[in-house]
Parts: C-alpha cells; sequence; structure tokens
C-alpha cells in the first residue's frame, strides 16, 4: 500500500515513536502522582515532551505547551476560553469542523472572512473588511482540504494590531510549516500529536498564555485540598492522569522534526506532490486543485475527478494500493469556499517518508482510475 | 540538615532542579511532606541547607518561581524560612 492520508495522521512515523512508547509502558508510571523512579521518569518525559515543544515552537515557558488528546479537544479549550454565547468569532473560509461545531454549540456569532482557494490577499482583505467588532479571530494556517496555506502572519499582525485574540489552528502545518507562537503573538494554537509531528494518535498540544479555562475538573497531583482547578499551567488544563506512552511517542516525533528540520520537511512534502501532480496531468487527470503560485500550497491535493464520484473513486484506489480519503474532510465550510460542496474532493497528502518513484507508482495507479472519461 | 524549596507544580519543580543541578548545587525532587503546604499535593526540591542563597540566585536568574522555603529542624520538622 502506498499511503497518501498522511493529512488524516501520518501512519508513516519514525522507529523511535514506537520504540519509546513501548518502553514507557513499561517503565513509567503517572507523573504528578508520586515521587518513585517510575513517577519521575514519566515525569521526565513529559517535561522533555514540553521542552521540545516549546524550544521548536518558540514558546517562552514549557508550562504553556499543554498536552490534550488531539487538535479538536485543543481548539475546544481555546474557544471555551475565549468566548462566551452571543460573542462574534471572525473565522477562515477553510475552518474545520472542530472550529465551526464548538462555536456553533457554544452560540457565537460567527463570521465567515470569505475568500477564493489559494488568494492569500483576498483572504487577508477579507479578515481586515471582517474584523471590527470581533472578539476572536480564529485562522487554519494551512487547509486539511487543499493544503491552501493561509496569510497567519498578517491575519497575526491584523489582530495585534486591533487587540483582538488570536486562536490559530495549526493541525495541518506543526511540524511541517516554520511556526512561532511568540512572534504571531497568538492567545492560542492547537495542534494535533498525530500528523505532521509524526506522534501518536492520541496526543495533541495547546500552546497558551495565562487565562484559559478548563474544560475538564479533576486530579492534578497539586492544590489537592483545593475544590477549584490550580490556577497555574500547565496543572489548569490537564486533569486526570496523562497518556505518558503517547506523550513519549510525541516527543520521539518532535526530535525527529528538529533534526529534519521543517524547512527541508515542507520542500519534501511539496515535491512529492508536484511529481504526484505532473504525472496525473500527464496521465489525463484533471479537476487537480493546485495553486497557481505553489508557494500557497501544503503537500495536500485535492481532486474532483471527473465523471466520478469521490467515494467510488477512493474505494478503487483502496483497492488498487494507494490509501486516501475522500469526501469533505470535516470541513463542509472550505468545499463551500472552493466550490466543492456537493461532490467533495478525493484528497492525497504527502509525508517525511515518500520517495518519488512511490509518487510515481501512486499516480500511475491513480491516473488509470481518474482520468478523463473512466467509468467505473 | 537540608531545605526545602516550594514549587507550585511539578513541571517547575523539574525545571528548578534542573537549573540547580546545572550549577552544582546538588537537587533532588520530592512530594511536599505535611506540614508544608496548607493546599495539598505539592512538590519541592531538597538541596542542602546550607546552598539556599546560592540556589535562590540561580532561580531567580533562570526565572523559575517558587513558593515557600522551609528549613529542617533537628526534631525532623520543617519550619518555614522568612524570605
Amino acid at each position: 500500500m502506498i499511503y497518501l492520508d498522511s493529512a488524516a495522521t501520518s501512519l508513516l512515523k519514525p522507529r523511535s515513536v514506537g520504540r519509546a512508547m513501548t518502553d514507557a509502558l513499561r517503565y513509567c508510571a503517572s507523573p504528578g502522582r508520586g515521587s518513585h523512579a517510575a513517577a519521575m521518569r514519566a515525569a521526565e518525559i513529559a517535561l522533555a515532551c514540553r521542552e521540545a515543544a516549546a524550544e521548536l515552537f518558540h514558546v517562552e515557558d514549557p508550562a504553556q505547551v499543554v498536552f490534550t488528546m488531539n487538535a479538536t479537544h485543543a481548539l475546544n479549550l481555546a474557544i471555551h476560553s475565549l468566548l462566551r454565547p452571543g460573542d462574534r468569532a471572525v473565522i477562515s473560509g477553510y475552518e474545520h469542523n472542530a472550529v465551526t461545531r464548538p462555536l456553533h454549540a457554544l452560540g457565537a456569532q460567527i463570521v465567515t472572512a470569505w475568500a477564493p482557494l489559494f488568494d492569500r490577499n483576498a483572504t487577508l482583505a477579507a479578515f481586515d473588511r471582517a474584523m471590527d467588532g470581533a472578539d476572536v479571530v480564529i485562522i487554519n494556517h494551512v487547509s486539511n482540504v487543499f493544503g491552501f496555506i493561509q496569510p497567519l502572519e498578517e491575519v497575526a499582525a491584523l489582530c495585534s494590531a486591533r487587540r483582538i485574540p488570536l486562536i490559530v489552528d495549526a493541525s495541518q502545518s506543526a511540524g511541517v510549516l516554520p511556526l512561532d507562537f511568540s512572534a504571531l503573538g497568538c492567545e492560542y494554537m492547537a495542534m494535533p500529536g498525530h500528523k505532521g509531528l509524526l506522534g501518536p494518535q492520541g496526543t495533541g498540544l495547546l500552546l497558551c498564555r495565562e487565562g484559559a479555562s478548563p474544560l475538564l475538573y479533576g486530579g492534578t497531583g497539586s492544590l489537592s485540598r483545593e475544590q477549584s482547578m490550580p490556577p497555574f499551567l500547565p496543572d489548569r488544563l490537564e486533569a486526570g492522569t496523562h497518556n505518558i506512552p503517547g506523550i513519549a511517542g510525541l516527543l520521539e516525533g518532535i526530535r525527529y522534526i528538529m533534526a529534519a528540520g521543517t524547512e527541508q520537511i515542507d520542500a519534501h512534502e511539496r515535491r512529492m506532490l508536484a511529481i504526484f501532480s505532473e504525472r496525473l496531468t500527464e496521465l489525463g487527470v484533471s479537476g487537480q486543485f493546485l495553486a497557481e503560485d505553489r508557494s500557497a500550497q501544503a503537500g495536500v491535493l485535492s481532486v474532483c475527478p471527473h465523471g466520478l464520484e469521490c467515494e467510488a473513486a477512493t474505494e478503487a484506489l483502496g483497492s488498487a494500493g494507494v490509501a486516501v480519503r475522500s469526501g469533505l474532510h470535516c470541513a463542509p465550510l472550505a468545499h463551500a469556499s472552493a466550490g466543492t460542496l456537493d461532490t467533495g474532493t478525493v484528497r492525497f497528502s504527502f509525508s517525511p517518508f515518500h520517495s518519488p518513484e512511490e509518487m510515481t507508482a501512486a499516480a500511475e495507479i491513480s491516473g488509470k482510475i481518474l482520468g478523463n472519461g473512466n467509468k467505473l | 540538615m537540608h531545605t526545602l524549596i516550594m514549587f507550585r507544580s511539578l513541571t517547575y519543580a523539574q525545571r528548578g532542579a534542573r537549573v540547580l543541578e546545572r550549577a552544582g548545587i546538588s537537587a533532588a525532587i520530592a512530594r511536599a511532606p505535611q506540614g508544608t503546604t496548607q493546599r495539598g499535593c505539592a512538590y519541592c526540591v531538597r538541596i542542602a541547607g546550607n546552598r539556599l542563597h546560592a540556589a535562590m540566585h540561580v532561580l531567580e536568574d533562570n526565572h523559575i518561581p517558587f513558593n515557600s522555603v522551609f528549613r529542617q529542624r533537628e526534631d525532623g520538622g520543617y519550619q518555614e524560612v522568612q524570605l
């Protein structure tokens, strides 16, 4: 199988990730719950992971790195910390349901900064127009459907100038594009541990500042006599036993990325995309969503195949050994922006571990299935 | 006799112990003993009694906040040090 579903989760991982998880299962207990050797080993792993993430994302204090179950959990924490019912949230037209559903559930007033796909200038102008009176701005750095790299730095500068808190959904960019939490001045940055950071599922990070509100309440190993959550990070947002095997794996994923370099990973994934899409084009596959300005697209390619339903195409691709995802990718807003809400797309997404040969092989298979006029 | 430096969380106790060790001050993380905290479970760093002033400077230089300090008495109990 050629795995081209890295935007969903990183099936391909450094070997060190699995080894670290196995070791943690054998030798680590619960951090913050004892001072014996097994508990302290777990605590050292947790701190090392916070420190590695703080270094990678330029967070001043590792205590501002909070462990979550996934990016959705992290986004819910951020949204519930900053918004109350009726508050005005300005979001991009490429947000995931992990943002829009919590906003709807909260009863927030949602204002969408609509912009055409891959048009960074229009995106920035849309945010500029919509931002007045906003209580919070939320931007998906990279669209999980199209790989569109939104103008994060520019939107962050607008937010800073108007003193509007910014939440960044870095689900598709963490570990792939450079991210500087301090320089952006954002209030929260949410990310999964299992995508670009190459860790295991069940892990995520929220980079945050003081003042966050917990979603879960319970034991933290600190201030145990008190019936309110501790006022300090990370304990305030981390009730219950940590996922130490997951965190151990995530630490190794982050270490791999720091050694490889995000610029190199980004360049590699874009090269894989280019090889794959060029061969698809040669094979007559139309309906590829490619940015004219290649700097506006990360290693994700959506295709709306001519004459084929996406689900049927994906099933055929899977049977032929190419693993991809189809449908709306939990991001109907992005499809509404791109005009694919009724069809969905077939999504190919790339990883640091793909080779050019795999891309050519995957394109040959995909070309036969997605080529114009092909009927399954 | 040793001294306990109390931190607000395990994360800060770990970071405190690390910078102290790097500065040549032997430091061990421990659960805070009864009587040293009114608010329930906490973590502290145990150092030699004669290294307190040096330790405080190291922590301050590294911007690692601590809550309070307790010195061990001869009877084994702890007495808070007024800073």
